[in-house]
């Protein structure tokens, strides 16, 4: 573990993926504005370019350019994460010279920046064709607004990257709330950055002010755990409860951080903003919500239950164990029930992501109840690995096939569609091309073998399995009553599943069988970057289930950093 | 499944790239489908590239390039060997009651050995040989013009099937292929799907061969459970390394031959199914409703020999000494099935008409040689001790001689397999050539025929059923829709028809009616569509009967009562079919007969041994004289003689494309001696087809043995035999046909030399014996034969008074069980949901009040843990 103090030797260089975000917030905000302006030195007539200000040119006035500068930004920010696991990682930890360890660098972090700039890449580039960019020809005062609003979108788009970045790199509480209200503010924000729409501003002020809540009950858990323990550091955290976890400070302020998180990754009871959410905002924003946000959820959650308040010695021990597994068993259910009536494509999506918000939380709960009595550690941990990685794989193809299906609503949007199922009638005939990715994205979401969301499933599952019958393997035959009860929730996702091709299937029934809404008959907008975005997606969601290995392979030395870390 | 998992196994470059040969038609698949989408009508396509046809052709090419250095590699004895191309993953399986979870995987190998190196030849060759023909034949056919595109890419899909099927490396993988290949036949027999008769042609065979392969599946499943347990880490247990694995089929042996006996014998039934024998032989002859490659790839080179290769694959079982004797019964069903339709479908083949049918029934017929062969071989090596050790470890004493014999009896009918292959795929094509050639010259003569648009005849009875009873449309409408929708469906419809005593009609003979009355295409009759087309037709028929039009039939360019005499038209056709037709017949010296020779003389060999097996061993001699006659008949009445219409005067030579596989194959078959020379009725599964490959045996040598055997045999029993066989085959039955058919060229008709002897035989037997038929024509028992003896049908029969009757129960049983099921499960779901959304209200208030529930009920429980 290499131990680096900020801005010292070899800083920028441990967090080149984050600085280059940096210098892209300031490039966003300089190229804009770039002109012909020249300094007359005074007294002379010498006269300095100066470039800010003055008469625009054409090429950074481009309304297009922002997007484009974002896109490769995080595109870069991708590609330097996704290098330092090509060269063997390092990890690396940035500490302040009084030795509180802010930041680390594993294949954890890092796994989970690559699903954030990846998510965050695709939603860039989407977004170029789907704001409202007028061309430069126009000079009414609505066309330049629009023009220069561009900038503002994926400067939030950015710091919402650099947010993720450091609730992922954290190991301090206090750093990852930081990150965590970074990332949160600047969702608040893109959700209601249709400011024309009514529905859009509305969705923004509902989820601010639900966010808000959870945002200020998890800050109060917060408190209480520094109350309790005097440090916000994991290490002295975990610590802290394994000695004396069953305080009752402690355990109220796990169960406020569990609310905070369980908004983040839009768990039942405190999902009901999400729909509102994703239905008013723009698709690639609440692409990113369905994606990357709830995978910052998922990583805090991952973060406090088993970094911190980790599962003790004795038999399925974890404090959170029930609450978490009731929490689950309601996620689902209530997310796929609800979604089986939505007739708003981006609402039913919102519903399915909480779908599988409870899957993810069921995996967790898996994990809790393994037993870590002395002589089944090493099994736990073996089962453990296997639910962990399980849970990154599911995040990180969830980028593929969740952000595809938004990118092609996104697509539907830009003819002001989008908002009902019928407005896909006839996608088929219009664009082959779309509904197919379409079909093959809610195959993947059903679960379909061979794409990756069936890989991912059947990971989650067999890890939840395979964690609810360890205890029995250990000892001799197999009586039903030994099974632990998490495996019921294996087998409630199993029955969700089924009931979620209901409302999958609907979809290509109506992009195949029904006729085309009327004025939606003609082709749709071309839009390369949206297209391209796509294309990238279905690759994706395509080849990580046929080609599955590699990835899990690296999800796995992702959660062997984590679980090590025990 | 996976194979063995070690990549020591892989001992030669060649077998890595051996997954390219099903992979590359694979892959050219989406492509021609994909350009053909995207480029139909576009000239370039259509000139350039033919459709699709030169991408398929190098692309086959290509698999048979690399199939030949896979070969190569494995005569030269160091190809030997089974490897596993990827795994895809791998699974827990939990089996109750025991503490072991047993991990599955999920991958592809390769699997080669002596009867995939052999099929893998058969299926490359001729695959490409086909498709070069294809181009020839379909491209030019301007009613296939904008759709050949389809053709090729289900072509290719097809042969990736066949290819992938011979290479895998375990029955899962086979039996994927085997679907595989199921699906693409009944899409390319379907290829001209608008005609009623091709589309049902395409479900029966799909369906018939479906029954073998639900029996296929049950026994494959079986076989999963007997080798299960011995399956080691990442094998899958109906991997070849697995169930072929001595080591694992004494145990089974030990444990359960019987049980073991009846997977066999369930998958024996796939292999019926898929290879056309009786009683599942019903699909092949209406599958001559595709277009002629179709036939000629499907129904004669490739999948009809899938099932072959499955029972050769069982090899193995029959062969282990733990299983000595066990499977004897097996092996004489599968030699009875192959006898049996030996004869029944070279009786049936007597008085067919149509040229492509007769080719239809004789393959079955050879086939079922082929299914005898391999019966009396596998009984053979069943019964006979033929390893060099004895089950309890003792030197074996007749260990030569019963291992020669087991030897020559497998490879016999493998052999025969290959050189029915290469005759019958000839064969097809060179009757696609004549007929495509006679309908060219058809179109030629008659150029508006096509366009005479035909209304069913049914309709016009009933036109003047109506005027005769005074009846009005509308009032006969309303009589006849039972449920008074407003429209009449299929059902109704003949029910009416069947009430008014106009017809009665089978289903697939409703679908033409319908298809001339719905002018909208929504499958259903209202009344207006009902009013016009009656009234056209009832007016047409009055201005008919005015001037007594004469009935053209349609111009049948499949039938071999409109030519005649096309030797001197289509030489070089001609000749591929005397060649085809004589290797078939077991002509002496000449392609099939050093196979036949062989399958006839093992199979009395085991008759000798076992007095079951006269009845297979009758039927092949019998057989081998039907197919004397039913082979010259056919040549006979094509190309001999004058031409029985002016259509077949005006046939002209076909095109390279077509030429030149025929002039291949011709060669392939007269070669035969030499590939027996080289050892080829010895491929069995060890050493023995090595001689020549390794330089101790030279080509002349194996041609004295030959010839030695074949001819004078020192066993004065088989020495017998053999001469009657070649009396029957290549005597008595082409003599009766020389007597009934043909006769001599017209005058001043020029041809090839080599004719002029069978012509000239066929004048001098014509005009010397002659003899008279009719009386047999007439019998009922050709009419029987015409009606292929009445197994359709019965089946047909069958079908609707047990299926159809079942079917209906299911169908209430469907709508009110399971419909009613899942539709309560959806509207309850759907209940549900309405309530859980109605929480959503819309309000951030109330989203607060949910959260903080939510909070509560949290501390509640984690409370609760502690507490």
């Amino acid at each position: 573990m290499e131990r680096i103090e900020p801005f010292s030797e070899g800083f920028v260089l441990a967090l080149a993926p984050e600085f280059v975000l940096i210098v892209g917030l300031f490039t966003l905000m300089i190229v804009p504005n770039m002109g012909d302006a020249k300094f007359r030195l005074p007294l002379t007539q010498v006269r300095i370019p100066w470039l800010l200000g003055g008469k625009r040119r054409n090429l950074d006035s481009d309304p297009r350019l922002p997007g484009l500068l974002a896109t490769v930004f995080f595109t870069i920010s991708f590609g330097l994460a996704a290098a330092s696991f090509v060269s063997g990682m390092t990890r690396t930890q940035i500490v302040t010279p009084s030795g509180t360890i802010m930041l680390q660098i594993d294949e954890f972090s890092r796994m989970f920046e690559l699903i954030f700039f990846g998510a965050l890449a695709l939603a860039s580039a989407a977004s170029v064709n789907r704001l409202p960019a007028t061309a430069r020809s126009d000079r009414s005062l609505n066309g330049l607004y629009n023009n220069r609003r561009q900038v503002d979108f994926y400067i939030l788009l950015i710091t919402t990257g650099l947010g993720m970045a450091v609730v992922a790199l954290a190991q301090d509480l206090f750093m990852l709330f930081i990150g965590l209200e970074l990332a949160s503010f600047s969702t608040y924000v893109l959700v209601s950055f249709m400011k024309e729409s009514k529905a859009g501003t509305e969705a923004g002020m509902k989820y601010f002010i639900v966010g808000s809540v959870a945002s200020g009950v998890g800050l109060y858990g917060l408190s209480l755990l520094y109350l309790w323990s005097g440090s916000l550091q994991f290490t002295d955290l975990s610590a802290a409860f394994a000695e004396n976890g069953m305080e009752p400070l402690p355990l109220i302020a796990l169960g406020m951080l569990l609310v905070g998180f369980g908004f983040k990754v839009s768990a039942a009871p405190f999902h009901f903003a999400a729909p509102d959410a994703y239905a008013g905002a723009i698709a690639p924003v609440a692409g990113v919500l369905a994606t990357a946000s709830k995978a910052m959820g998922v990583l805090g959650l991952l973060r406090i239950l088993l970094t911190i308040a980790s599962p003790e010695a004795t038999d399925g021990s974890a404090v959170w164990l029930v609450g978490l597994g009731v929490l689950s068993a309601i996620t689902m259910t209530w997310g796929n029930l609800a979604a089986l009536g939505s007739t708003n494509p981006k609402r039913m999506l919102a519903y399915s992501s909480v779908a599988h918000a409870g899957y993810m939380l069921a995996a967790i709960t898996a994990i809790g109840a393994l037993n870590w009595e002395e002589g089944h550690i090493d099994m736990s941990n073996d089962a453990a690995l296997v639910v962990v990685t399980a849970l990154i794989f599911h995040l990180t193809v969830l980028v593929c096939f969740k952000l595809g299906a938004f990118l092609v609503l996104s697509l539907l949007e830009s003819e002001k569609g989008g908002h009902t199922l019928e407005s896909l009638g006839g996608l088929a005939k219009r664009d082959p091309f779309l509904a197919v990715a379409m079909f093959i994205f809610m195959m993947s979401l059903a679960g379909v073998p061979p794409l990756s969301g069936f890989v991912s499933k059947l990971l989650v599952i067999m890890g939840i399995v395979k964690a609810a019958l360890l205890d029995v393997t250990v000892n001799s035959e197999l009586v039903f009553g030994d099974i632990h009860w998490v495996w019921f929730l294996a087998l409630l996702m199993i029955i969700n599943s089924a009931i979620s091709v209901f409302y999958y299937l609907r979809v290509g029934l109506v992009m195949y069988f029904h006729d085309p809404e009327e004025g939606r008959e003609g082709s749709l907008p071309k839009g390369t970057p949206v297209r391209f975005a796509i294309i990238a997606c279905l690759i994706t969601t395509v080849y990580f289930g046929v080609g599955a290995g590699q990835l899990i392979a690296l999800c796995e030395s992702a959660a062997n950093a984590l679980i090590g870390a025990w | 499944m996976a194979g063995s998992g070690s990549t020591e196994a892989v001992q030669s470059t060649a077998l890595e790239y051996a997954p390219y040969i099903l992979l590359l038609p694979m892959l050219a698949f989406p492509v021609i489908l994909l350009l053909g989408k995207l480029f139909n009508g576009n000239k370039m396509w259509k000139d350039g590239l033919k459709e699709g046809g030169l991408i398929a052709l190098p692309v086959m090419g290509a698999s048979l390039l690399i199939s030949l250095w896979l070969i190569t590699d494995f005569v030269g004895g160091n190809g030997h060997g089974d490897t596993t191309g990827w795994t895809w993953f791998t699974s827990g399986l939990w089996i109750s009651g025991q503490t072991t979870v047993t991990e599955i995987s999920l991958g592809f190998g390769i699997y080669v050995d002596h009867v995939t190196v052999m099929l893998l030849f058969v299926a490359s060759f001729l695959c490409l040989l086909i498709n070069t023909f294809a181009i020839g034949y379909m491209n030019t056919d301007p009613i296939n013009d904008n759709r050949n595109h389809r053709f090729y890419a289900e072509f290719v899909l097809f042969c990736s099937g066949m290819l992938g099927m011979v290479l895998a490396d375990s029955f899962l993988w086979l039996f994927i292929f085997w679907e595989l290949m199921g699906l693409c036949s009944y899409l390319l027999i379907g290829f001209y799907y608008e005609r009623p008769s091709a589309a049902y042609a395409a479900k029966k065979a799909f369906l018939t061969t479906r029954v073998g392969d639900v029996f296929l599946m049950v026994g494959l499943a079986m076989l999963w459970t007997l080798f299960h347990p011995y399956a080691g880490a990442g094998q899958g247990a109906l991997d070849y390394s697995v169930v072929f694995y001595e080591g694992n089929i004494e145990k089974v042996a030990a444990s359960s031959a019987g049980t073991l006996g009846w997977a066999l014998g369930l998958m024996f039934i796939g292999a019926v199914g898929k290879s056309a024998q009786f009683p599942l032989h019903v699909w092949l002859p209406d599958a001559m409703e595709g277009p002629t490659p179709v036939s000629a790839l499907i129904h004669a080179a490739t999948m009809v020999n899938a099932g072959l290769y499955l029972v050769a694959r069982m090899f193995p079982f029959f062969g282990a000494e733990a299983l000595h004797g066990e499977l004897a019964d097996l092996a004489f069903i599968i030699a009875a099935v192959g006898g049996t339709t030996a004869v029944m479908a070279a009786a049936i083949a007597f008085v067919q008409h149509d040229l492509k049918k007769v080719l239809a029934y004789s393959t079955m017929s050879q086939l079922a040689y082929i299914f005898t062969g391999l019966g009396a071989a596998l009984y053979l090596a069943n019964t006979l001790h033929w390893h060099e050790y004895l089950a309890d470890g003792t030197k074996n004493p007749d260990y030569y001689v019963n291992h020669g014999i087991v030897v020559v009896a497998f490879g016999a009918a493998l052999f025969h397999l290959f050189n029915h292959a290469m005759a019958k795929g000839m064969l097809f094509m060179a009757s696609g050539a004549v007929i495509h050639e006679v309908h060219h010259a058809h179109h030629h003569l008659h150029p508006h025929d096509d366009h005479h648009d035909e209304d069913p005849e049914e309709l016009l009875v009933l036109a003047n059923y109506l005027a005769d009873t005074g009846q009005s449309v509308f009032g006969f409408f309303n009589s006849i829709d039972l449920d008074q929708s407003g429209d009449v469906d299929t059902y109704e419809f003949q029910k009416a028809l069947k009430e008014a005593d106009i017809a009665d009609l089978p289903p697939w003979e409703m679908q033409r009616l319908m298809a001339a009355l719905d002018m909208d295409g929504n499958g259903r009759i209202d009344v207006p569509e009902l009013e016009l087309t009656l009234g056209r037709i009832h007016l047409a028929s009055l201005a008919d009967d005015d001037d007594h039009h004469d009935h053209h039939d349609e111009f049948d360019a499949q039938s071999m009562e409109n030519m005649g005499g096309l030797a001197s038209k289509m030489p070089l056709t001609a000749t591929a079919m005397l060649v085809g037709s004589l290797s078939i017949m077991g002509f002496p010296l000449i392609g099939g007969f050093w196979s036949k020779e062989g399958i006839i003389a093992n199979t009395w060999r085991v008759a000798l041994d076992d007095p079951r097996f006269f009845y297979p061993a009758m039927c092949v001699l019998l057989g081998a004289a039907m197919t004397g006659f039913y082979m010259s008949r056919m040549w006979l009445k094509t190309f001999a003689g004058s031409p029985k219409t002016d259509v077949a005067a005006h046939v002209h030579p076909t095109n390279t494309w077509i030429k030149t596989p025929l002039f291949i194959l011709t060669f392939m078959s007269l070669g035969a001696i030499v590939l027996a020379s080289m050892g080829f009725t010895h491929w069995a599964p060890d050493e023995y087809y090595k001689p020549f490959f390794d330089g101790k045996k030279s080509l002349f040598e194996g041609f004295v043995y030959e010839m030695d055997h074949a001819f004078a045999n020192p066993d004065l029993f088989f020495f017998v035999l053999t001469y009657l066989a070649i009396l029957l085959g290549a005597i008595v039955g082409p003599g009766l046909a020389l007597s009934l058919y043909g006769g001599k060229l017209d005058e001043g008709e020029e041809t090839m030399p080599w004719f002029g002897p069978v012509i000239a035989l066929n004048q001098m037997v014509k005009g010397r014996y002659h003899w008279d038929n009719t009386s047999f024509a007439q019998s009922g028992f050709a009419t029987a034969l015409e009606n292929r003896l009445y197994i359709d049908h019965y089946y047909d029969m069958a079908m609707l008074k047990i299926v159809a009757a079942f079917s209906f129960k299911a169908a209430v049983a469907d709508s009110k069980v399971i419909d009613g099921t899942v539709k309560t499960i959806e509207r309850t779901s759907q209940q549900l949901s309405t309530k859980v959304r109605s929480l959503t209200t819309g309000s951030a208030r109330d989203y607060i009040l949910m959260a903080a529930l939510g909070t509560l009920v949290l501390f509640g429980l984690i409370w609760g843990v502690v507490a």
